[in-house]
């Protein structure tokens, strides 16, 4: 602790280049620390949206793949269903070019409020939902982006069925981050009816709502038995593996992101080692002159590896810091902006503080370790009669 | 009655250094002996690599001989590791550079107290003794000036001052006064001669300042890494005196 005094007033030396090192550390760690949140914060997203008594039905062959619309009778058969709604994609685009923005779905209006119970959406809503043929139950994400409320009536345009739909907006999914459109089967079925075709009579997903937790396998086991050697043999999984299946696609993202993000913390380590080496070798007429008086390779070695850590482990707390407040600023904001969405379940935990701050440690002392003990294991005559 | 000298606090016996430069062998210090009596002021003397910078190294513990004994303080060096040398300087060595070589980062006091970082005394005594120190050095009101405010003279005071801080058996100085003017360097012989009469210090220095002639008490002159004895030692003081004019030492 007595060579503390020695270690601040070399590293306010040369102030700009210790900011400069300090912030490329900081930015790192900062880096580091909210790519870290990366997989934790997906499977906060998967968490919030799944039940764990909600079971997806879908085509063996892929969800793009359809099923019979018959088949959903037969899965509200099996024994501990509570519930069962087929849904199908409508693939409507909102006067954005026919682009597609937000997930919106043909679903049996009889049934849907009873596999999505934790929706909360209001009893006269799903009512009316049932009341109006061309009503639509429309989550509050879209509600928001798109300014729209209770009673407004707006025009879909399919990309997957030749048609173009009115709905009015009778009801809302309170959750603040669903982004889904859900309309009536019929309303639909009757649609691709007067184009003359033969109507819906197919379903892509059938989602099931299990009355005990315990009985998701059974059911899911059971249901896959009712459609084997059918022309649609189906593959049912939890809600929660569905949507981590859908997320799954990321998954090689970030771990190529992670292992940019490790070779700019090797980077970060270089610079820092080079800032060290020159801060060593600008020095050396001083460390010559500590060595003579009598500092040995110990105290040398340790003062100057001090020096590197002190530097990297202030930087890197710093780093943490701020990426734990701009987690929170986006979770705060994620409230206002639809923009960021999902970026509000992405948390710095303990577990990446800690990693954050144990990189700083690394930085410090990978970047360290070198020079100073390039400095402090010469001999003091060779030292001197370098410098002088 | 032959008067009785004081016990040597530096014996050199049969002293040779050799260094590998490249392919080739330096004989930097050939066979030199000699004993130095505890409080005496000595200089080295001599033209550029005669040995007298290495003859320095070796008494002050920073370099080991490749040959001969070097004893300090009762303390033979040979068999000192590299870590040892550097605890030993610390307790029985001052040491006083020709560029003052203080720490830029830190002021008067800091720099004086830096040595008393290698001893046991607490936070509060280490700054205490380093202005106890300033203060035999005349700079009792620089404490807290960095070495960019003070004047060459008064640096090389500051590197004396560090040099004394730990109560040192022996100081060292290498060409203290060769980077001052003509005042400055007057008052830092004077100085270094005060502290071998005022605290019985024994100080060795070398220079190539013919003043310091009038403040030593022994110089030795060394040349092609041989001690000059006799003759040959006496032409050489004369020849240095020459250069600056023969001066008898003050109070001597």
């Amino acid at each position: 602790m007595k060579y503390l005094s020695l270690v601040i007033a070399n590293l306010r030396r040369n102030r700009l280049r210790s900011v400069l090192t300090a912030g490329a550390i900081m930015l790192a760690v900062v880096l580091v620390c909210l790519l870290l949140t990366l997989p934790a914060g997906l499977d906060a997203i998967v968490e919030n949206a799944s039940s764990n008594t909600r079971i997806s039905v879908h085509n063996k062959a892929g969800i793009v793949y359809s099923m019979p619309a018959s088949f959903v009778r037969k899965v509200r058969q099996v024994d501990g269903v509570a519930a069962a709604v087929a849904t199908t994609w409508f693939g409507g685009a909102y006067e954005e070019a026919g682009r597609v923005t937000f997930p919106n779905f043909a679903v049996e209006v009889e049934h849907i409020g009873a596999v999505y119970p934790d929706y909360a959406i209001k009893p006269e809503q799903l009512a009316d939902f049932r009341r109006y043929r061309d009503g639509a139950i429309v989550g509050r994400q879209i509600m928001r982006k798109y300014r729209w409320k209770i009673g407004d009536r707006v025009t879909l345009r399919s990309t997957v069925w030749p048609v173009d739909l009115d709905f009015r907006i009778v009801g809302e999914i309170a959750d603040e981050d669903s982004p889904y459109f859900w309309m009536n089967n019929e309303y639909l079925d009757q649609a691709l009816k007067a184009q003359g075709g033969a109507g819906l009579g197919i379903t892509g997903m059938i989602w099931v709502r299990a009355g005990d937790p315990s009985r998701v396998n059974s059911i899911m086991r059971t249901i896959d038995e009712l459609s084997r050697n059918s022309e649609a043999e189906t593959a049912c999984e939890t809600e929660k593996s569905f949507f981590s299946n859908m997320f799954g696609s990321l998954q090689g993202f970030i771990t190529i992101m992670i292992i940019v993000t490790a070779l700019v913390a090797l980077c970060i380590v270089f610079i820092a080692a080079n800032t060290a080496s020159m801060a060593v070798r600008e020095r050396a007429c001083e460390i010559a002159v500590l060595k003579a008086i009598g500092f040995d390779r110990r105290v040398i070695f340790a003062t100057l590896l001090t020096e590197t850590a002190a530097l990297s482990i202030a930087a890197g707390s710093a780093g943490v810091l701020l990426a734990v407040a701009i987690t929170r600023a986006l979770r705060m904001f994620s409230g206002w902006s639809e923009a960021l969405g999902p970026l509000g379940a992405f948390a710095v935990s303990a577990p990446v503080v800690f990693q954050g701050l144990a990189l700083s440690v690394l930085v410090g002392l990978l970047a360290g370790i070198v020079p100073a003990y390039a400095a402090a294991r010469r001999p003091v005559v060779e030292t001197l009669h370098e410098v002088f | 009655m032959q008067a009785q000298l004081p016990e040597p606090v530096i014996v050199i016996r049969n002293v040779s250094r050799r260094y590998v430069r490249g392919v080739d062998e330096v004989h930097a210090l050939d066979d030199v002996s000699l004993s130095i009596p505890t409080g005496h002021f000595v200089g080295f003397m001599g033209p550029s690599g005669s040995g007298k910078s290495t003859l320095l190294n070796l008494v002050s513990g920073i370099d080991r001989p490749s040959a001969g004994e070097v004893i300090v303080a009762g303390q033979k060096l040979n068999d000192l590791s590299e870590d040892e040398l550097a605890q030993w300087r610390a307790g029985h060595v001052g040491l006083i550079f020709q560029f003052f070589n203080l720490m830029p980062v830190l002021s008067a006091r800091d720099n004086v107290a830096l040595p008393l970082l290698l001893t046991h005394l607490s936070k509060t005594e280490r700054p205490r003794r380093a202005e106890i120190a300033l203060g035999i050095v005349g700079l009792e009101h620089r404490l807290d000036h960095f070495p960019r405010t003070l004047s060459g003279g008064e640096q090389q005071r500051v590197a004396i001052a560090r040099a004394i801080v730990t109560d040192p058996d022996i100081i060292v100085a290498d060409e203290p006064t060769g980077d001052l003017d003509a005042r400055n360097a007057e008052a830092i012989l004077s100085l270094l001669r005060q502290l071998k009469h005022d605290f019985g210090k024994t100080v060795v220095m070398v220079t190539h300042d013919a003043r310091a002639l009038r403040y030593v008490d022994d110089a030795y002159h060394l040349d092609k890494g041989v001690l000059l004895e006799g003759e040959e030692a006496r032409l050489a003081a004369e020849a240095l005196r020459a250069t600056a004019g023969h001066v008898p030492a003050p109070g001597r």
